[in-house]
């Protein structure tokens, strides 16, 4: 990349770029002067550390443990206290921040795959039954209330400890799909689609060789969404007793804080509140900063 | 980013707000509000609490203690327990005397009060309740049997009374005579049962054989439960989800109070103020108004509020808040100088078990197999830790006993040896490397029970015994069901290698836990662990038609001694509760084996 210079340095100025340059360079450039989203990723990838030494086993192993310290308050031996069955709440904290990511990046990384294809299946064939078929089934999941559907998935696959991440990715989609599907409307009258189409591309490549490519800054912006929906909605869940079953998790660790709070102990409710509330600030921070740094009509 | 911290600010000073409000109405070290007498001017009011509400008042659907205090105070029942008198002793209530019975134990005669009446209703006759008769019993039993009313009770009978069982395969036609069950009389009652049955006196003191009248049985039908019609000291006058409200029965038998009798004791009950109470006949209140308040919160807030309920147990979580040792129980001055108090070891017992007949910790017959599995039951019991459930759940104030005799029956032994409940996690060790168990061929434990936020806590503490004497973690899974029902429809169908449950005894009697292991009551039974155990059940045949002696209570340590031995139970605790009441309220309240019986003695300062 070509060094530019700032009129302002919170400003973004198209002066700066070259011609050449691409979408990518000039969100780039314009994230690297957007303070609240660099402070969101920063923290976001505290999170991911602290995950990542979860899946490690560097910490939070010991977060099953139980002891004689029935709820304490905070001390050198336990930072953050410990709860009802004397389980140190930072060893459960930490736990959790793993569990959160697993969550956030399968029902992300899925819902957006999901949303992905079908929204271009859509955008690409729109007029067609094939845009009916899938216009029809978004419609029909997102007018079943978001909490019944999972409690009714979640009854159906109780065996199964995906669940809540199947009964997630069955109605996250369907936002990426609907944001896909108008942008592949506009891409596919584009010149680069004809000429594929002159040349005797199939169908599929100019789909998913041509033109999906195309929408991946719409596709980033919407795993993060799908991400920070998918943390909050699990704690909901594990609140409900529709989530987490074997682990433990900041919903669970809510949930259970409820009889604590009421006889004055503050530590589980407290811990696992701020660290979601942080997680999903950051988040939303960053993934704000990422929608203006990659929407065309802020950077071209 | 001003747009999102005005609100969090705003949503913090909310909250601020709200705690300082919660500590207010939570603060128990101000006197309670004295209550107004609006609603009952010149009436004597007594607030009674529950914490779960009733769905019927009838006798035949009596199983929870929430519809049997509702019946025990409308209906009457032959025979009830003294008031005071602990352990529980029964004495007469509608019957003159104990039952006579013959020598061979097969034939019980019992004559009634004579001139007691139903209450009015307009189900009888001109509105007016007339006389109680033998008969009357004969009908309530035979209800029972009769599938339209969904009984849930009859189990007490099936198979012990002549002909009992018989006249329900043939339609339960109540023109027929039972000849195990007849009213010889308008005022004697005989039973014949095929076998003795010592405990059959002990059920005719629980609610589920109190005396309902044929004639308000009909009128109402299907709503003969929110309409009960009984000849108790108390007359239901309304009843919904949220509370009952009882009048006095003005026409209740005179029975003047016998403090002696009763099982009174001064250096015990002095601070009750019962003594004020000796000669006067019951009911002492002209109205009870019995509220049922789930919310454990909700409830303490009632309570301490001063002008609302005037009876409640403490709730777990303000038990920081309430007891000040633990050993010695002690109180703080705030709630001693505001409430009376009293500790009560509940009638029954919390464990955990295996299904015998489900080969994953059971029995498949083969011997290796069997005591491979035998040795993984006995280290997981050697592994759990009583103290620490206790403490963590039970304000550690339960009592925590080998085997399954709990401490509220005479046949309790306290020195019994203590190594079924002792924490041994190296021997736990021991016993799994013995039996070659290692992380790789452990069974899944599935933790089954009905889906809570403390039965998760159970299970997450479970797991955390578990992980001490080497079961992988990622092996231990929690199995929440919906709801009671569900779980139970899952033990009942044998899908529950290991569970946990609590049961209340129906009567004081070691029989009641024991028959918990008896071969032929095995699922559907009461037998949930599908214990089948020849010698157990020829030992259990023999002691069960005995009448309480020593020599029946040796025969019931060897039974119990035998589930011990084979591990088929991790058990047990028995809960405790503390009972909190206002100083206005003269009374000795109990929700066990007493139930509901102690109200009509409740008296209420003025």
């Amino acid at each position: 990349m070509t060094s530019k210079t700032l009129t302002n340095a919170n400003e973004f100025d198209p002066n700066n770029f070259e011609k050449g340059d691409s979408l990518w360079d000039k969100a780039w450039y314009k994230f690297k002067r957007d303070r609240m989203g660099k402070t969101g990723a920063f923290i976001v990838l505290v999170y991911f550390i602290i995950a990542l030494g979860v899946w490690f086993g560097i910490w939070g192993g010991a977060w099953s443990d139980t002891s004689d310290d029935l709820w304490q308050g905070p001390s050198m031996q336990h930072l953050f206290g410990t709860n009802v069955i004397g389980s140190d709440v930072l060893t459960r904290v930490i736990y959790s921040t793993k569990v959160a990511f697993e969550v956030g990046f399968i029902v992300a990384v899925l819902s957006t795959v999901l949303g992905a294809i079908l929204g271009s299946l859509s955008g690409y064939f729109s007029g067609t039954w094939v845009d009916s078929v899938i216009l029809w089934l978004m419609g029909v999941l997102d007018s079943i209330p978001f909490y019944l559907f999972v409690a009714a998935v979640a009854f159906a696959l109780k065996e199964n400890p995906f669940a809540m991440h199947i009964a997630m990715i069955a109605t996250f989609w369907t936002g990426t799909a609907r944001v896909v599907r108008g942008e592949v409307i506009k891409l596919k009258g584009q010149e680069f689609v004809e000429a594929a189409k002159s040349i005797g591309v199939t169908e599929t490549n100019i789909i998913f060789k041509h033109i999906m490519p195309n929408t991946s800054h719409i596709l980033l912006v919407q795993s993060t969404i799908a991400f920070v929906a998918a943390i909050k909605s699990e704690v909901i869940l594990s609140f409900l007793g529709l989530g987490v079953k074997d682990g433990v998790s900041w919903g669970l660790m809510i949930s259970e804080s409820t009889q604590d709070v009421l006889a004055g102990h503050f530590n589980n409710f407290l811990s696992s509140s701020v660290f979601l509330f942080v997680l999903v600030i950051a988040f939303n921070m960053f993934s704000d900063s990422m929608q203006d740094a990659l929407d065309p009509k802020k950077v071209s | 980013m001003k747009i999102i911290i005005k609100p969090i600010i705003a949503l913090a000073l909310c909250l601020m707000l709200v705690a300082c409000n919660n500590s207010e109405s939570t603060d128990t070290t101000e006197k309670p509000a004295k209550k107004e007498n609006n609603r009952y001017p010149g009436k004597k009011v007594y607030y009674h609490s529950m914490d779960g509400t009733p769905t019927t008042a009838d006798p035949v659907r009596a199983a929870t203690v929430y519809t049997n205090f509702l019946v025990l105070n409308e209906f009457d029942t032959l025979y009830s327990y003294k008031y005071l008198k602990r352990p529980y002793e029964l004495k007469t209530n509608l019957a003159t005397a104990m039952p006579q019975v013959s020598d061979d134990g097969l034939t019980y005669t019992i004559t009634i009060k004579k001139g007691v009446k139903f209450h009015d209703n307009k189900a009888f006759e001109g509105g007016k309740g007339r006389e109680v008769l033998a008969s009357d019993f004969v009908y309530s039993l035979k209800r029972h049997f009769d599938k339209k009313f969904k009984s849930q009770g009859a189990w007490l009978f099936s198979g012990r009374i002549v002909g009992l069982d018989d006249w329900k395969k043939q339609g339960s036609d109540y023109s027929q005579t039972i000849q195990g069950l007849q009213a010889l009389d308008d005022y004697t009652i005989q039973i014949k049962l095929i076998e003795p049955y010592p405990q059959l006196i002990y059920t005719l003191a629980m609610g589920f054989t109190a005396l309902v009248p044929h004639e308000a049985v009909e009128f109402y039908g299907d709503e003969f439960g929110s309409n009960p019609v009984g000849s108790g000291p108390f007359i239901l006058q309304s009843f919904n989800q949220e509370k009952a409200i009882y009048f006095a029965n003005p026409d209740f038998r005179q029975e003047p109070l016998d403090l002696a009798f009763e099982g009174y004791e001064e250096s015990i009950h002095e601070f009750t103020g019962i003594k004020e109470l000796k000669g006067k006949s019951p009911p002492f209140i002209d109205v009870m108004e019995v509220h049922f308040i789930k919310e454990s919160s909700s409830r303490w807030n009632s309570f301490t509020k001063g002008n609302e309920i005037q009876f409640t147990t403490v709730p777990k979580e303000q038990s920081n808040s309430v007891i000040m040792t633990k050993k010695p129980l002690k109180l703080y001055p705030q709630i001693t100088d505001n409430y009376h108090h009293m500790y009560m070891v509940e009638a029954g017992f919390v464990y955990s078990g295996f299904d015998m007949i489900n080969p994953t910790f059971g029995n498949n017959g083969n011997p290796e197999h069997d005591a491979k599995n035998k040795a993984l039951r006995c280290a997981i019991r050697k592994g759990f830790n009583w103290d620490q459930r206790n403490r963590a759940f039970y304000f550690g104030l339960g009592t925590v006993f080998p085997g399954v005799i709990t401490p509220a029956v005479m046949e309790f032994d306290p020195t019994m040896s203590k190594d079924a409940i002792s924490l041994d996690i190296e021997g736990a060790k021991i016993l799994l490397k013995e039996a070659n168990w290692n992380a790789d061929n452990l069974p899944e434990l599935k933790y089954h029970t009905s889906g809570n936020v403390t039965n998760r806590l159970f299970y997450e503490q479970f797991r955390g015994f578990l992980k001490k004497i080497g079961y992988p973690v990622n092996k231990i899974k929690y199995n929440p069901y919906p709801s009671f029902g569900a779980f139970n429809k899952a033990l009942k169908n044998g899908k529950t290698p290991f569970f946990s449950l609590a049961w209340g005894l129906d009567y004081p009697d070691a029989e009641n836990t024991l028959q918990l292991f008896y071969g032929p009551n095995k699922s559907p039974g009461s037998n949930n662990f599908n214990y089948q155990n020849p010698q157990f059940d020829a030992l259990f045949e023999k002691a069960k038609i005995m009448q309480p002696s020593h020599e029946r209570t040796v025969l019931y340590q060897e039974l119990n001694q035998m589930v011990i031995d084979d591990c088929v139970v991790i058990s047990g605790l028995s809960r405790n509760k503390i009972y909190l009441w206002h100083h206005d309220v003269i009374m000795y309240p109990d929700r066990e084996i007493l139930g509901g019986f102690f109200a009509r003695y409740v008296d209420v300062k003025e």
